[in-house]
């Protein structure tokens, strides 16, 4: 049992060490996709970007970002 | 050469055109708006579809963006990706599952829990078959083997089975931590098969005995005892099995983790393919193994359970380990022996 | 109701990428995403044409099949959309597409790529129409207004065209009569299991 314990223990241990260095290299499309003349900030990974208004219609979001 | 006959196509089309062109009454078409003033077909060497699917089995071109995936314009090879996924696998995969299940179920009924033979003199004595690495090596593949295994038949099964029992939303949350469970403990999984074949491929070697152990009908079918060393052939089937569709699966496993690392969209779709057979006939022999290891044999869960087991069963199933293992020692069984490193197997 | 679709006419394509940049206006769309997206046959060469192609928005969507979660949805217009909420970013749908629409935030290993997107024929997504939190997660909805998708609508040669399937295809067919050439619906075959019969 104890040698049981132990090896669920190792195994979640490890998965949790694999999650951080796979997400370690993990790239963004906006990353791995940009040329050296482009410059990206932080797009985010979902459409509007970190400084969104919250304002669809309006003039304001569509400043930012390009 | 399919460049080549294209173009020779293409240029027969062209020549067939015109002519088509240059017979057909023109009067009447030269006052049609977008005719080419020239007489000449401005489509004549253009490329379309049906030509370029002669060439090919996808259509890819040039694009600007850095992304060069996206220059393929039209795979139909997704169409019978998506007919393997979704028409053959999920009974592929039910299959193999209720099948084995099945069949053990069956043989359950039929032949019973395996029984301890008649009490001998060594009944009651203890032999340590795994030591302490061996048995963490085991159980840390075996927990993630279920773990995988459980949220990779969630792929197929999960939105056919579970989604109308729990809901969408809390489906999708399931399958999302499903999916990290599936790759992360992808990795202990991999250490653990990788330790597995260092440490036992020695006493997994087949040889001669095991055809005979085969030709009895081993200890299961049969109702003697035939020859085995440390490892039957049976175990050495399961055990090879481990080993080679473990490598399999990490290696198709690996490809897909970084996806279009090594080959394009195609390769993905085969990988895919490839890991999800071997996965559901994985899991069928996983699943006789348990049966075995479990309820089907009195006596054999110690072996992994505490790691050692008793003489008697030793002597009847593994009489020439036990032999062997006697002769090292010369001291009898091994009750109490500590092993010395991980590196050292005392079962040797 | 309509049965949306894309035609693109190739002979009219000139590759000049303004629907891709409209795409990625109206709807906020990142760098790296591209849910548009022109592709150049035959570059440079006689008969070089170009195909701007998104997502079909198939009849038997193969995305729809594949997804092991079922998160895509067809609408009445037969608009095929998913919803976020529910993606768990597994890759598959990509896998299946016949024309390579549906795009990743990351691009590394298949477990944390995020939510996946795609073009929505400008008709957002499972929510309330119109709304700051279908903005956010899909870009806009212009099916919702009453509009076209936006790349079809700006499109200056009139080589993208968007609305409903039969409607589009005799817009073609009547071009391609007049002119007397046309290379055909790419992708409709794949797509619609139909072609457009000249």
């Amino acid at each position: 049992m104890k040698v049981f314990l132990v090896s669920v223990i190792a195994a979640v241990a490890l998965a949790v060490a694999a999650s951080f260095l796979l997400n370690e290299n993990q790239k963004f499309a906006y990353e791995a996709y940009a040329t050296s003349g482009a410059r990206v900030s932080h797009p985010g990974s979902n459409l509007v970007g970190p400084q969104w208004s919250g304002n669809a219609g309006g003039a304001e979001h569509k400043s930012h970002g390009s | 050469m399919a460049r080549v006959s294209g173009l020779v196509r293409t240029g027969i089309v062209a020549l067939s055109l015109w002519a088509a062109g240059a017979l057909a009454p023109s009067s009447a078409q030269m006052t049609k708006d977008g005719l080419n003033p020239t007489g000449a077909n401005p489509t004549a060497n253009s490329v379309n579809e049906e030509f370029l699917f002669k060439q090919e089995p996808k259509i890819g071109g040039r694009v600007s963006i850095p992304d060069q995936k996206s220059a393929n314009l039209i795979q139909p090879q997704g169409r019978e990706y998506r007919a393997f996924r979704e028409d053959y696998l999920p009974w592929i995969g039910g299959i193999a599952v209720l099948g084995i299940l099945g069949l053990l179920a069956t043989f359950f009924l039929l032949r019973g829990r395996i029984p301890l033979d008649d009490p001998g003199p060594d009944t009651g004595k203890k032999i340590l078959r795994f030591n302490s690495f061996e048995r963490f090596a085991h159980w840390m593949t075996a927990t993630c083997f279920i773990i995988l295994s459980l949220s990779g038949l969630n792929y197929i099964f999960g939105k056919r089975l579970l989604m109308p029992l729990i809901g969408p939303e809390a489906f999708g949350a399931l399958a999302q931590w499903a999916k990290y469970a599936h790759l992360y403990l992808a990795w202990p999984f991999m250490l653990g098969i990788a330790i597995m074949l260092v440490v036992w491929v020695r006493d997994n070697i087949p040889e001669k005995l095991d055809w005979e152990w085969i030709k009895a009908g081993g200890g299961l079918v049969g109702r003697g005892h035939p020859h085995a060393r440390r490892f039957n052939a049976g175990q050495k089937v399961v055990f090879w099995m481990v080993v080679g569709f473990g490598a399999a699966m990490s290696v198709t496993g690996l490809v897909m983790m970084f996806p279009f690392s090594v080959t394009d969209i195609n390769g993905m779709q085969v990988t895919q393919v490839i890991h999800s057979l071997i996965g559901v006939v994985f899991i069928a022999g996983i699943l006789a193994h348990i049966y075995i290891g479990s309820i089907g044999m009195e006596g054999a869960y110690d072996a992994m359970g505490s790691g050692k087991v008793d003489l008697g069963w030793a002597k009847s199933h593994h009489d020439l380990w036990v032999e062997e293992q006697q002769a090292k020692t010369a001291s009898g069984p091994q009750v109490g022996k500590r092993p010395v490193s991980p590196h050292q197997v005392p079962a040797e | 109701m309509a049965r949306m679709k894309f035609l693109c006419d190739a002979d009219r394509c000139i590759e000049c990428n303004a629907c891709v940049t409209a795409c990625k206006n109206e709807h906020e769309v990142p760098w790296g995403i591209n849910r548009r997206r022109v592709v150049t046959l035959n570059d440079g060469k006689p008969g070089e044409r170009s195909v701007s192609m998104a997502c079909m928005h198939c009849t038997d969507a193969p995305c729809a099949a594949v997804c092991p979660v079922n998160c895509f949805y067809t609408t009445a217009d037969a608009v095929v959309l998913h919803s976020k909420d529910i993606c768990i970013g597994c890759g598959y749908c990509f896998y299946a597409c016949p024309f390579g629409a549906p795009q990743y935030p990351k691009v590394g290993n298949f477990g944390s790529r995020g939510k996946m997107d795609k073009c929505t024929y400008c008709a957002g997504g499972p929510e309330a129409d119109l709304s700051t939190v279908e903005y956010e997660k899909y870009g806009s909805n212009r099916l919702a207004e009453g509009k076209l998708p936006l790349c079809a609508e700006m499109c200056s040669t009139k080589a993208l065209l968007a609305g409903d399937g039969e409607m589009i295809a005799q817009i073609y067919k009547e071009r391609v009569v007049k002119r007397g050439y046309g290379s055909g619906a790419w992708g409709w075959k794949t797509a619609y299991r139909e072609t457009v019969a000249i």
